[in-house]
C-alpha cells in the first residue's frame, strides 16, 4: 500500500514527534509514504469562513496532486481530515463546483477528478490493518487507563466521515485494548477540546478545555489518547493554562496514538518521541510487561 | 453595502434553515454555548428565517466548528453551512475577526497556517524526517486572486486599520 501523506502543517510544525511515530509503524504494515508538495488543507474552521470557494480550492488543488500520482491520500490531523473530505464531497456532488475549481486549477496544470479517497491513519489502522493485526505485531503491552478523544473532525458530519459513531465511538478504544490498554468510559467522551476558538477568545476555550478535562478526570485514567495534533496541543499545553485561570490541578499525559503503537511494538528509538513530551508518565518496564516468547512470534 | 450577490447568499441560508422549528437540541449540545451562551446556533438561525439578516451581535465567530449541532439536529438542518454562511457575509463585509484575518495572511504568504521556525525546522532533522516538498507560491497567490479572498482580506485590513485608528 502506498499513500500520499498528509501530515499537515500543525503536525509538521508543532508535533513532530507524532509525525516521526505514524513514519515508524507504517512500514511495518506494508505502507509506503510519499511526500507531495500540498498546501495547509486548509484548515477547516478559519478559512472557511472567509471564503467557501477559496477553501474548497485550496483542498482541490491538494486532492488533484495526489491523483496526478495515482494516491490517495493518508492523512493524520483530524482537521485536515475533514477539510479534505467535506471539500471533497462539495466537489463530488456539485458539479458546479468541480468545473469551478478545474478552471483554476488548469492554470497549474493540474486537474481535479475525485479519483483519491483521503483516508486518515484511524481508519488506515482499524478499517485496512485491523484490531488483530495490529494486536499480534504488539511485544510490549502497556497495561495503563486511558480516556480517548477521537476528535469532532474525525466524527462529525458522521454521514460524509464515516470514521466511527458520531455519539458513541468506540474504534479508538478498540485500538487501544490491542496494546493492552485499559480505555474507560467518560461523560463528554465526544465533546470538543476548544481548540476551535482559542484564538477567538482564549477564555471561552480553555472553559471549554475545563469541561472537557473535568469529564475526564472523574474516571481517573493515566492518560489521553488523541488522535488529531491540534487536540494533543488543546490538551497537553492548554491544562497548564486552565489550571492557572481556573485553579483546576490537570496534569495528564497525552499521546497521539501511533506513539504508544510504536512503544508497545517494541519500535526502536522511541524514547526520542516521548523526550518533548510536557507531562512525562513512567510506562511499564519492558521487562515487565514483555509478552512471552511464544505469544509475541508466531511458529 | 448589501448588493445582490448578498441578498442571493442569504436567500439561500433561509432555505436550508427552513426546516428549524427552533427546539434548540443546537444549543445544548454546543461546548461554547455551555460556557458562554452568547453563542447559541438557535438564535443565529432565527435571526437568518424570522429577520432575513445576519445577527448583528457576531457570535457565529464563536462557533469552535465541533459540529455536534449539526450531527444532532433533529430536522437535518446544516447549521455548519449557515453559521459558515453568516461567518462568508460577514466577512465580505469586514466584520471578520483579526485571528481569521491572520490565518488567511499565513495561507496567502507561507501556504500553511502553523507556521516553520528554525526551531521546528531543527526539531524535523533531529527525527530524522523529510524536508517536506514546498507548494509554489504563485498556485497560493492564484487561488486568492481568482477566488475572490484578496477582496474579502482587504476588506477587512481596511477594518482593522479603522478599528485601530
Amino acid at each position: 500500500m502506498k499513500y500520499a501523506f498528509f501530515p499537515g502543517c500543525t503536525m509538521a510544525n508543532r508535533l513532530q514527534f507524532a509525525e516521526k511515530s505514524v513514519r515508524m509503524i507504517v512500514p511495518e504494515f506494508g505502507v509506503e509514504l510519499v511526500d507531495l508538495a500540498f498546501t495547509c488543507c486548509p484548515e477547516p474552521n478559519a478559512v472557511r469562513s472567509l471564503s467557501e470557494d477559496t477553501w474548497v480550492t485550496f483542498a482541490a488543488r491538494n486532492i488533484a496532486l495526489a491523483e496526478a500520482e495515482n494516491l490517495d491520500i493518508l492523512t493524520a490531523c483530524a482537521g485536515c481530515h475533514e477539510s479534505l473530505t467535506l471539500a471533497k464531497h462539495e466537489l463530488d456532488t456539485k458539479p458546479e463546483r468541480k468545473e469551478k475549481a478545474n478552471e483554476i486549477l488548469k492554470g497549474m496544470g493540474l486537474e481535479y477528478k475525485g479519483t483519491s479517497s483521503i483516508i486518515h491513519v484511524h481508519q488506515l489502522l482499524f478499517d485496512e490493518i485491523g484490531v488483530e493485526t495490529i494486536s499480534a505485531k504488539v511485544v510490549r503491552p502497556l497495561p495503563i487507563k486511558v480516556v480517548t478523544h477521537s476528535g469532532c473532525h474525525l466524527l462529525r458530519p458522521q454521514k460524509i466521515l464515516q470514521v466511527d459513531d458520531a455519539e458513541v465511538p468506540v474504534k479508538l478504544d478498540m485500538l487501544c485494548e490491542a496494546l493492552g490498554m485499559d480505555p474507560l468510559e467518560y461523560m463528554d467522551k465526544v465533546m470538543c477540546c476548544g481548540a476551535g476558538v482559542r484564538k477567538t477568545d482564549s477564555d471561552t476555550s480553555y472553559a471549554v478545555l475545563k469541561e472537557k478535562m473535568t469529564s475526564m478526570v472523574m474516571v481517573e485514567p493515566d492518560a489521553i489518547v488523541v488522535f488529531c495534533p491540534t487536540c494533543f496541543i488543546t490538551f497537553e499545553s492548554g491544562q497548564r493554562i486552565t489550571n492557572r485561570l481556573f485553579k483546576t490541578e490537570f496534569k495528564l499525559p497525552v499521546f497521539y496514538y501511533t506513539e504508544l503503537l510504536a512503544i508497545a511494538m517494541g519500535l526502536p528509538d522511541t524514547d526520542a518521541l516521548l523526550a518533548d513530551h510536557r507531562v512525562k508518565i513512567e510506562l511499564p518496564e519492558f521487562s515487565d510487561t514483555k509478552k512471552e516468547d511464544s505469544e509475541s512470534i508466531p511458529t | 453595502m448589501v448588493d445582490n450577490s448578498h441578498n442571493q447568499e442569504l436567500e439561500d441560508l433561509r432555505e436550508a434553515a427552513r426546516p428549524c422549528f427552533q427546539c434548540g437540541i443546537c444549543a445544548s449540545s454546543c461546548p461554547v454555548f455551555r460556557v458562554a451562551p452568547e453563542m447559541n446556533p438557535r438564535m443565529s438561525v432565527d435571526s437568518i428565517i424570522t429577520d432575513g439578516q445576519v445577527p448583528a451581535e457576531g457570535n457565529e465567530w464563536l462557533c469552535a466548528y465541533c459540529l455536534m449541532c449539526e450531527e444532532r439536529c433533529p430536522m437535518g438542518v446544516s447549521l455548519t453551512e449557515i453559521l459558515m454562511g453568516i461567518r462568508n457575509i460577514s466577512s465580505k463585509e469586514g466584520k471578520a475577526p483579526p485571528d481569521f484575518v491572520e490565518s488567511a495572511e499565513a495561507l496567502l504568504a507561507r501556504g500553511c497556517l502553523s507556521p516553520t521556525s528554525n526551531r521546528s525546522v531543527k526539531k524535523r532533522v533531529d527525527l530524522g524526517l523529510p524536508d517536506l516538498p514546498q507548494p509554489d507560491p504563485e498556485h497560493v497567490k492564484l487561488i486568492f486572486e481568482v477566488t475572490g479572498a484578496y477582496e474579502v482580506l482587504e476588506a477587512n485590513r481596511v477594518a482593522v486599520k479603522e478599528e485601530a485608528e
